[in-house]
């Protein structure tokens, strides 16, 4: 699934690090999501959404 | 931060200490196979080097707390699954050294024999359990789903090795193989499942 993790990281000039904190989750889960190596789980998604104040559509496209 | 600055920040990395490990392993061997020493002697020097499994876990968790390379995140299940393995590995070194001594130095009657026969295979056991345990306990979804896959594939892989040797053995292509190696085999396999990790998700896994 293609998502857009990286440009909105780099708006709030966070590091994968960074989101990785806030979601309570390693920094290699970010980078696996933000390569589209690995798709989150609906709950993960969410917390993904609360974090960057989106809805799950504005991060996620389908392919 | 890099593997590099990684193992700058927290000294030397586990894998060093599983370095050593192996290489005093690799020696005692060589000590027993050319006669050098004998009889109790090899159980003590097979145990001795185990104590490295310690500063090889104090350097893991150093690695956790800098969420440096590898696959390692937030940590405490990681934590909690090092310490399982690290305590039923040294009970499985200490039981198979009083079985191996006992059963070699005297003759006990069935039913010691079958108790001091169980216990190396129960503190395997144990080890499968911190897996599982780790499975249950790791919050980390991604994290979760590479110990999965990595264990799946260590099974399919001991299994497989365990169907073909075994049909070979029936035809008399190969000796006799105790069954406890598949255990050894499944082992071998998350390593192999680690390698899959890393080639489809870039990171190795957390076993």
């Amino acid at each position: 699934m293609k998502n857009r993790l990286k440009v909105l990281r780099a708006e709030r000039s966070w590091s994968q690090q960074d989101l990785a904190d806030r979601l309570a989750v390693s920094r290699q889960s970010v980078n696996a999501i933000e390569t589209g190596k690995y798709d989150p789980s609906l709950p993960l998604a969410f917390k993904l959404a609360d974090v960057f104040e989106l809805a799950i559509e504005d991060i996620f496209e389908r392919d | 931060m890099t593997s590099a600055d990684t193992n700058r920040a927290t000294g030397k990395g586990p894998l060093f200490y599983v370095g050593l490990m192996a290489a005093a392993y690799a020696a005692v061997a060589a000590l027993a196979i050319t006669g050098a020493v004998e009889g109790p002697a090899i159980y003590m020097l097979v145990i001795a080097p185990f104590g490295l499994v310690f500063p090889m876990m104090a350097a893991a968790n150093r690695r956790i707390d800098a969420g440096g390379a590898g696959c390692i995140g937030k940590g405490e299940a990681q934590r909690r699954y090092m310490k399982r393995v690290a305590m039923f590995s040294s009970l499985y070194l200490v039981v198979l050294g009083v079985m191996t001594f006992v059963l070699k130095s005297s003759e006990p009657h069935f039913a010691i024999r079958s108790i001091l026969a169980l216990l190396p295979g129960l503190a395997v056991i144990g080890i499968f359990w911190a897996v599982g345990r780790l499975i249950v306990e790791e919050q980390d979804e991604f994290l979760r789903m590479l110990v999965i896959r990595q264990s799946l594939i260590a099974t399919g892989f001991a299994l497989s090795a365990a169907t073909v040797w075994g049909f070979l053995e029936t035809a008399d292509v190969v000796f006799h193989l105790e069954a406890y190696w598949w255990a050894v085999a499944w082992f071998f396999g998350l390593g192999v499942g680690a390698a899959a990790n890393r080639v489809q998700y870039g990171t190795w896994g957390a076993v």
